[in-house]
């Protein structure tokens, strides 16, 4: 039998990866967010999520550093401009693209949305800016140290604490937003039936653009969370790469339609990730690489809740 | 299975008017450009076999992706994993080394590659079957990034990460007769592409992509048709990977992982979509363009003065190219290439000349939504 070498350490083995595990959890759920949010009330799956957050990052970026004829603006500001990029990049995606094919079969939506990916990425990758580079952490701009706490020899990240909050706050004002606002509930009438929420005095189309702008803000935040060293940066296709699929695993284990999901669904699969990551002999016989283990594990989960419980942990339906 | 005498639907205009002797001569004249495109060219020059090669596989993974996404209606995003899996298996078991293979072995290497790309594919239909609507694009996007990243680097399959060398067995030697091989492997997968059209497995994929419930209803076997269209298209995959193994002449995990693997996964639904879901002229044909769109380009880029930017934004340039070709097609011309090129196809096929087609709607139908997907 395979005998396991290195001992058991409760530093490596528990308290390492329930801290990363919670920080990349935090990235999975922003991103997530974004798609429930497009799933609730498009049914759809919005495969240009990754990239709305890396146009806001790469904006955010180029405002910050200030190159050429793009003034330098105060960090924070960046930020915001970002976001207003993704934002405007989802209005106009939703304008152009998804708002053609309204009526058309979902598929050919889903498909269209990869179209989206592939364009802005290729957008991005012309662009003259310093494609390997990173956004400035939070704790580097306000000069402070980047972590706020250390347990035993494990430090908690300023910008890891941010992401953290970011996605609670965002995820409780969403939920919010759906149960208590009339846009909200609009946009779940339009939802469930377009037709007959024209007939009481709903503009399906007013509606639509508003949900992909909440979707391009919601990504745009993720993207100048997530850009920053030492795994993120501003190169073009690379929180699609690394982040999207994770994503779309963490919205479906929370439950497609269910908000708070994308929050409980990214810590859990951050969690799965990072555990099955720190145990070298998670699947044995199998690529012995870290993220080979931590694949297989976040395909089994979802293989399994797509399976037994395709509504997810929180989500309403199927 | 004995093929049945009854025609699809959509070749039902086959039997009403051919084409007369002198009308097949015209046929024959017109397509000796095309012909002398598709052959003589690539024995003429170097770099252009090697291309046209790889134009060969692409197409091969343009049909398989049109036996899944225009025959069944199910999306996949890890059709790159048949591929990664055909050339890993055909690579591993002919293992000549730095020797060239005797025939029977490069033979036993490519039904091996066939046999087990189809039987992956069969655990991964087994599963999809299961799973409802839009999510089988999410388990076959996660099939792909998991296939690559967790077996395709297991270092006693990928030769320790130098790769596994996959030498041409001496028949096929040079550039251009691996090139006439791999056409004939294209025409195997057309032939198939034809028998499933042609026969009740055809119309009963069809009528299940079109709506499931009414399918089953009138006794066709949902299951059994839905694992056979996944079954097929992974072994055309895998017969294709199997070609891309001997092409590259070895196998190395890193063309299909990371962004190598995404990339060639969203550039075959790419290719599909655009070529006409459900026409295999069309499919072909895109397939081709996407992969000799590197080449094209860049001959127009050097004779333009813009090769170095060309060279540093490659990637990029074709994504924006697939792209939008693909939000075009979806948009405008949900028929695709195919659909565009349908009054030349139909009269190659003997037909008469005409630019309304009373069946040419049937690719449309597969993107414009009779089935309204739900998920």
């Amino acid at each position: 039998m395979h005998v396991v070498a290195s001992a058991f350490s409760a530093e490596t083995n528990l308290l390492t990866p329930l801290i990363s595990g919670i920080a990349n959890g935090s990235a999975y759920g922003l991103l997530g967010l974004g798609l429930v949010l497009l799933y609730k009330s498009n049914r759809i799956f919005n495969f240009a999520q990754g990239e709305f957050a890396t146009i806001a990052a790469i904006v955010a970026y180029v405002f910050d550093r200030g190159t050429g004829w793009v003034p330098k603006v105060p960090y924070f500001l960046a930020l915001l401009l970002g976001v207003l990029a993704a934002v405007g990049t989802a209005m106009l995606t939703e304008r152009l693209v998804i708002r053609p094919l309204f009526n058309r079969a979902r598929v050919v939506l889903v498909v269209a949305t990869i179209g989206v990916a592939l364009f802005l990425i290729g957008i991005e990758g012309m662009l003259p800016y310093p494609q390997t580079a990173s956004l400035r952490t939070i704790s580097d701009v306000l000069n402070v140290r980047s972590y706020v706490t250390r347990v035993d020899h494990v430090a908690i990240l300023d910008q890891d604490l941010a992401k953290f909050l970011a996605l609670a706050v965002l995820a409780i004002a969403a939920f919010v937003f759906f149960r208590y606002t009339a846009t909200g509930t609009a946009i779940l009438a339009v939802s469930q039936d377009a037709t007959a929420a024209r007939v009481v005095g709903i503009s399906v189309e007013r509606i639509s653009l508003t949900t992909w702008a909440i979707a391009g803000l919601l990504g745009g935040v993720a993207g100048v969370l997530l850009a920053v060293p030492p795994s993120g940066s501003v190169t073009p296709g690379s929180i699609t790469g690394l982040t999207l699929t994770v994503a779309f695993s963490a919205a479906v284990l929370g439950g497609m339609t269910s908000l708070p999901g994308a929050f409980v669904g990214g810590i859990l699969i951050g969690l799965i990730e990072a555990f099955a990551n720190a145990d070298e002999s998670f699947v044995p016989g199998l690529s012995s690489l870290p993220t080979a283990q931590a694949e297989v594990a976040v395909a089994v989960v979802l293989l399994v809740i797509l399976l037994v419980r395709p509504r997810g942990l929180l989500g309403q339906e199927a | 299975m004995a093929t049945t005498e009854l025609l699809s639907p959509y070749d039902a205009g086959a039997s009403q008017r051919r084409a007369s002797i002198t009308g097949w001569l015209t046929r024959g004249g017109a397509a000796l450009p095309i012909v002398a495109l598709v052959l003589l060219l690539p024995k003429h020059s170097g770099d252009w076999t090697n291309d046209a090669i790889f134009a060969a596989i692409y197409a091969m993974v343009g049909l398989s992706m049109n036996v899944l996404v225009g025959y069944t209606g199910q999306i996949s995003l890890g059709q790159q994993a048949f591929l990664g899996i055909g050339a890993l298996t055909a690579a591993n078991v002919v293992h000549s080394g730095t020797n060239t293979p005797d025939p029977f072995t490069f033979a036993l290497g490519m039904v091996c590659a066939v046999a087990v790309s189809a039987g992956a594919a069969a655990v991964l239909g087994g599963i999809a079957l299961r799973i409802r609507g839009l999510y089988l694009a999410l388990v076959t996007l996660v099939f792909g990034a998991v296939t690559a990243d967790a077996v395709f680097t297991i270092p006693s399959l990928n030769g320790n990460d130098a790769g596994v060398s996959a030498y041409r067995p001496s028949a096929i030697q040079t550039d251009f007769s691996y090139y006439v091989f791999a056409l004939v492997m294209v025409g195997l997968c057309v032939y198939v592409d034809v028998w499933i059209r042609r026969t009740k497995v055809g119309r009963g994929l069809i009528a299940l992509r079109d709506n499931e419930l009414v399918a089953g209803a009138f006794g066709i076997n949902v299951l059994g048709y839905k694992l056979l269209g996944f079954v097929l298209s992974g072994a055309m995959a895998g017969l294709a990977g199997g070609v891309f193994a001997f092409w590259s002449q070895e196998f190395s995990d890193k063309d299909f992982t990371a962004a190598a693997g995404f990339n060639k996964a969203l550039i075959f639904v790419v290719m599909v979509v655009v070529g006409g879901l459900g026409n295999r002229a069309g499919v072909i044909a895109a397939a081709a363009f996407f992969a000799l769109l590197d080449p094209i380009f860049s001959g127009i880029a050097s004779g333009t003065g813009w090769l170095n930017f060309y060279t540093d934004h490659k990637a990029y340039i074709s994504n924006i190219i697939g792209a939008v070709l693909l939000l075009q097609t979806v948009i405008f011309n949900p028929g695709g290439l195919g659909q565009v090129i349908r009054p030349f196809t139909r009269w190659f096929a003997g037909h008469p000349f005409s630019l309304h087609d009373e069946h040419g709607d049937a690719a449309a139908a597969a993107l414009g939504g009779g089935s309204d997907v739900r998920a």
